[in-house]
């Protein structure tokens, strides 16, 4: 107990010491670290604002048309519609006879006119599914079109062009933001590792006294990481504030113009805690790599 | 200088059968291909006084970096205590070093630190928390007699306190092996004389002692088993030497 107490002391003091040493250097790390930790955290909240938005926004868009041929019994049709209605991908399902598909289309003044010349109803009814996920449309797509009962040339009103192309952007967002996060994570880990290379260097006649009154690797370590720890904790906190205060004004801002965009607590809380640990445990790693290299002797 | 030399051990050094230290055809050639050292075959014993002598560049302070595995040896096995460090693991090296104390030719002194911290830093980082420090330190400071100079720093003392400094730090978690890597080489003569002398006694202790040097003097006067490197190349071993071959100008 003693002994890790007093472990502990002396690489408290040491990492302290060392971050005031080399205020310049520790200070400049703190600060890069922040602003990344700010675009991360930042980037993410964003990114889950229009994310709320947009599925709001999804919800409306995902409709699809299936449209049933004339010759379909009504118990075959009630079969179908009940077992989409069951599906848990499935908000609501309504049937929409002939007779409304030709009143819905009346009210296009030409198409009405069309359909007064012509004398019989060419629609067809449908039933009209709203799902709660864009990309789950080309599924029922396919489903639609092995169903017997579904008019055969033209199944459904899905526009698979418009539907795959959406799906392209959301999927590229997602890597764009993946690759950027990864080469910002790495960029901390560099700057740390520097940071931690000047600290040693400035230490390395203590580090070399240490090693040769043989002192274990991990007592010459954790001053470096506590250190490295401490930088990341400090950039955590100032961004995560930053951050914090950016979004309130951004939710602020937006309530009185384009989109209403919820104040997301839970989210917002997760999300602070986890640039809080990722900032100590990017610290950390940054510092084991920083000086890894001056023990493997 | 003075020619008080200082009081040998009483008794022939008791020789265990096994020796603290030994080296079975040691070769060492660094990365760039210079040979530093050539099938070397070495055994020294507990209590035993050695120097070490050879010009610069012989290989000396290679041999002092094999022994406490600071740098392995190309061939070759070498023992410590009957523990073979040659192949020794990274993980086992703290333990090895413990069994050492060391000083070289510049002191490698924390100048921000006081001569009294710099010695409890020795224990602070193998044995934190350790109780009765001060007394340990205080012990090794009067040993080497600057225990008037216990708070002081190490740029307000001279070449030979300096050294003695780092001789105490080395001392105060009593190793078997004390290692000197020309410990004299920045001091002038009457000052070295001195340092043999605390070495001297420190041997008188009980503890083995081996000392590189190029300090021809001083190996004459004390007349103790030396060993000459030439070329990376064990070229004499003799109980009572002197830095020349005797009646010769080589080693
Ligand atoms: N780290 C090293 N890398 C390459 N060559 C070295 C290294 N250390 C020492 N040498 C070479 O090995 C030889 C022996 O050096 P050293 O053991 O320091 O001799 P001494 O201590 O007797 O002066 C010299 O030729 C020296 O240049
Ligand atoms: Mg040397």
């Amino acid at each position: 107990m003693r002994q890790i107490l007093a472990s502990l002391w002396f690489a408290l003091h040491s990492a302290g010491q060392n971050f005031r040493r080399n205020l310049g250097v520790s200070l400049a790390g703190v600060f890069t670290m922040g602003l990344i930790i700010f675009l991360v955290g930042g980037s993410l909240l964003f990114t889950h604002s229009v994310d709320t938005v947009l599925q709001g926004q999804e919800q409306n868009a995902s409709h699809l048309k299936i449209y049933l041929s004339d010759n379909a019994s009504l118990a075959s049709i009630t079969n179908f519609e009940s077992r989409l209605k069951h599906d848990p991908r499935v908000i609501s399902v309504t049937f929409e006879t002939k007779d409304q598909a030709k009143q819905q289309a009346s009210q296009n003044q030409s198409i009405s006119n069309a359909l007064a010349v012509l004398g019989s109803n060419p629609l067809p009814a449908s039933l009209n599914l709203n799902v709660r996920k864009l990309t789950d449309l080309s599924q029922f797509n396919a489903e639609a079109k092995a169903t017997p009962i579904v008019d055969s040339t033209t199944p459904t009103d899905y526009n698979s062009d418009v539907i795959s192309k959406l799906n392209t952007v959301i999927t590229v967002i997602q890597w764009v933001g993946a690759i950027i996060a990864v080469i910002l994570l790495t960029i901390s880990i560099v700057i740390i590792m520097n940071t931690i290379r000047t600290a040693v260097y400035s230490r390395r006649t203590e580090i070399e006294i240490m090693k040769l009154v043989g002192a274990t690797d991990w007592f010459v370590r954790w001053p470096f990481i506590l250190e490295g720890m401490l930088g990341g904790l400090l950039a955590a906190i100032f961004s995560g504030a930053v951050v914090f205060g950016a979004y309130r004004l951004f939710v602020q801002a937006a309530q009185g113009n384009l989109l209403s965009v919820p104040f997301d607590t839970r989210y917002t809380i997760t999300l602070l805690i986890v640039l809080l640990v990722g900032g100590v445990a990017v610290g950390a790693f940054g510092s084991f790599l920083g000086v890894r290299r001056f023990l493997s002797a | 200088m003075s020619v008080a030399v200082a009081e040998r051990s009483a008794a022939p050094p008791q020789h265990a059968l096994r020796p603290v230290i030994s080296f079975h055809g040691v070769s060492k050639v660094y990365p760039n291909g210079t040979e530093a050292l050539r099938d070397v075959d070495l055994a020294i014993h507990q209590g035993d006084f050695c120097f070490l002598v050879g010009p610069s560049g012989a290989g000396k302070s290679t041999l002092v970096r094999l022994l406490i595995r600071d740098e392995a040896p190309s061939t070759g096995r070498i023992f410590i205590d009957g523990q073979e460090v040659s192949r020794m693991s990274h993980r086992k090296l703290p333990k090895l070093r413990r069994k050492f104390g060391i000083v070289f030719q510049d002191y490698k002194l924390l100048t921000r630190r006081t001569v009294a911290q710099n010695v409890a830093f020795a224990l602070q980082v193998t044995r934190p928390g350790q109780r009765h420090m001060r007394e340990k330190v205080e012990e090794v400071l009067w040993i080497v007699g600057l225990e008037d100079k216990l708070d002081k720093f190490p740029d307000e003392l001279s070449g030979g306190e300096q050294q003695r400094v780092a001789i105490a730090r080395a001392l105060v978690h009593r190793p078997r092996i004390f290692l000197a890597d020309e410990p004299t080489g920045n001091l002038d003569p009457d000052t070295s004389w001195g340092i043999v002398q605390l070495l001297l006694q420190i041997n008188h202790r009980g503890t083995t002692v081996m000392m590189a040097t190029h300090n021809r003097e001083v190996v004459d006067l004390v007349r103790r088993r030396v060993i000459a490197i030439d070329n990376g190349r064990v070229v004499r071993d003799e109980a009572e030497g002197s830095y020349l071959r005797e009646g010769t100008a080589t080693l």
